[in-house]
């Protein structure tokens, strides 16, 4: 039996060829057991310009703490010097863990309705460590069973150029000055950060839970907010009910969700989409958060539910949501969500980073390779 | 006829320890271009000369007595750049370029002329003259129009791991032989350094295999004593883009060709 590439060849011999067909004679069975195994031939990775590519430094996709900690204590060659050691023990699974394995999960459901498609979701790595540390995620890689076929190990440069050079629409990091340069860039980028607890969350749908203001949205309503109050706040927005706001960060990612559920939509899957978008916004639905819909409306984009909590706290919402990723600029929402086991990501966007009181940015953890 | 000639403002390397890399005059100075005073202008392998005498300076910093260091030969491959040779010595010294000898060959010659000088690389932008070279077993690399915009500061080698960047060249048995003892050297300097701060970067790229791809690479280049600082797997994803960001003074390629997964 021949194996041409739309084949794929598993341990036990059942062949899955893409168009299913299983015309065999008995011998070719026989032949199929006794041959050594061969590897299910992996799908192949789309081109970029197809793909909507989310880029996750090493440090979120898995658990690194007591390596991060020898590099801070102890310094880069201590730290190379154990990665090495421990070449073969795989790290343990990260805040992004889960949100990657549900792309995946987008992925397979998107290539069995599209199978000729490159309309998929790629992730790829993109982490400050050097490259010693390389066999040690490869091999992690593989023990998760996780399909990234692309990464860059900068040893320490800047990864915005190659952010650039992958037209990633989304980079997820643990540090938060490369997030900002990446925003700088006008990349959609968050800061994540490890849940308190873990939250058991769906591994068939991908639940993804967006603020509005200076996140989907501009900064522009909140700058009013801040600088006038909230009284101010609610005229204004009432008064430009009918004027879209002007976008913010990850209005583009939100965009490029829509475009793969409007793909599940055309196969009759709107009640059940395998991708689920949310606002959890602090704008009440009775006044201000009218311009939130008609602004997401002339933009022509939908989102699945909104949630308008008028100012109350936003953890309990998410826990009852279980998004595999909430975005937010205010790390008083960041914190308050992954108090209560949600994945919560900071975007460094906007009026609100001037105000807070608390640095932002640890300069000491700043070198550290991610 | 070969004529070789010392540059006696440079202090001579040591032969059996040396790495002698061979940089062709037309990729050093630009041939038409003359900036007054009968001194040429800077070629694109200007900023490869600058890094590779940054990696001497450095290794003599960690010990005076260093003698794996980099032995820089400039070679004309035709006889209108040997007719220059006055005007390449003047100017090599004017811009106080590391060079430690002249090389004056022609077409017909510079490959002898790289064989008795025990080259172990040889870069040209001349794609002929690279692809010869590679033919008779001396390790050459193209240099292109990027290399102008590479750094000077640091020197980066980029290996290609699934050896899809030369496909016109078949690397014999000799060049990659001669492959593999550059690449073990330049492993050894680069154990002179630190894991931060190195004068020189060691990058590697796997175009067309997927991660395991790579990870193979990563262990052909360990087991020849090839520590690598950068990593790049590609699966697929257009070159270009990675590379102007990259920014390698030049491409290896041939350590790994009959090494394919």
């Amino acid at each position: 039996m021949s194996l041409n590439t739309g084949q794929s060849l598993t341990v036990s011999g059942q062949d899955l060829t893409k168009n299913g067909s299983s015309s065999r004679a008995p011998w070719e069975d026989a032949r199929t057991v006794l041959k050594p195994s061969t590897p299910t031939r992996k799908p192949k990775p789309p081109k970029p310009e197809n793909a909507i590519t989310i880029a996750v430094s090493a440090r979120v996709l898995f658990t690194m703490e007591k390596e991060q900690q020898i590099y801070e204590q102890q310094g880069m060659e201590d730290y190379i010097k154990y990665q090495v050691e421990h070449e073969t023990e795989p790290f343990s699974p990260g805040p992004a863990f889960s949100f990657v394995k549900a792309l995946e999960a987008v992925n397979t459901q998107l290539r069995e309705l599209y199978p000729e498609s490159e309309e998929l979701f790629d992730v790829v790595l993109m982490t400050n460590n050097h490259a010693n540390v390389g066999l040690r995620l490869i091999n992690t890689i593989n023990h998760h069973q996780l399909f990234i076929e692309r990464f860059c190990m900068t040893g320490g440069n800047s990864p915005i150029g190659y952010l650039k050079a992958y037209h990633a629409n989304l980079y997820l990091s643990a540090d938060p000055i490369k997030v900002r340069e990446a925003l700088e860039e006008g990349i959609a980028a968050a800061t994540m950060f490890t849940p308190e607890k873990i939250m058991e969350v769906s591994e068939t749908q991908l639940r993804v839970a967006f603020d509005g203001d200076a996140v989907l949205f501009s900064d522009e309503s909140e700058r009013i907010y801040k600088a006038h109050g909230l009284d101010k706040f609610f005229e204004h927005e009432k008064a430009h009910e009918n004027k879209p706001l002007d976008h913010g960060p990850l209005k583009c990612f939100l965009e490029a969700l829509g475009k793969l559920q409007k793909k599940f939509y055309a196969k009759g899957q709107r009640m059940d989409c395998p991708i689920r978008t949310y606002l959890v916004t602090a704008r009440s639905a009775a006044s201000s958060g009218t311009r939130a819909l008609k602004t997401l409306r002339s933009w022509g984009l939908e989102i699945d539910e909104a949630l308008f909590l008028a100012g109350a706290p936003k953890g309990p919402m998410l826990e009852k949501i279980r998004p595999h990723i909430f975005f937010d600029d205010q790390m008083f929402h960041v914190e308050g969500a992954a108090e209560m086991g949600t994945v919560a990501c900071h975007v460094p966007y906007g009026i609100a980073q001037r105000v807070t009181k608390r640095g932002i940015w640890d300069k000491d953890t700043s070198s550290a390779p991610k | 006829m070969v004529s070789t000639v010392q540059n006696t403002d440079v202090k001579q390397k040591e032969s059996d320890h040396a790495v002698v890399v061979a940089v062709a005059s037309r990729a050093v100075f630009e041939p038409e271009a003359q900036g007054g005073d009968n001194v040429y202008a800077e070629g694109v392998a200007f900023p490869l000369l600058q890094a590779l005498q940054k990696v001497n300076e450095r290794l003599l910093e960690e010990n005076s007595a260093e003698s794996l260091l980099f032995d820089i030969v400039l070679i004309t491959t035709d006889s209108q750049q040997q007719q220059q040779s006055s005007h390449l010595i003047s100017s090599t010294k004017h811009y106080g370029l590391e060079v430690s000898r002249f090389c004056f060959s022609t077409e017909e010659d510079f490959i002898e002329s790289l064989l008795q000088n025990n080259v172990q690389l040889f870069l040209s932008t001349d794609r002929n003259e690279v692809s010869q070279t590679s033919q008779k077993g001396v390790l050459s690399a193209l240099l292109d129009e990027y290399t102008t915009s590479c750094p000077s500061e640091q020197l980066r080698v980029l290996f290609c791991g699934d050896a899809v960047i030369r496909p016109d060249t078949n690397p014999t048995p000799a060049s990659r032989q001669a492959a593999q003892s550059f690449s073990a050297q330049l492993g050894k300097m680069r154990q002179r350094f630190g894991m931060s701060d190195s004068p020189l970067s060691i990058v590697l790229m796997t175009s067309c295999g997927g991660r395991d791809s790579c990870g193979g690479a990563l262990r052909t280049l360990r087991s020849l004593g090839i520590s690598v600082d950068e990593a790049y797997c590609l699966a697929g994803s257009p070159r270009g883009p990675i590379l102007s960001v990259l920014r390698p003074h030049f491409v290896l390629s041939d350590c790994f060709s009959g090494l394919e997964d």
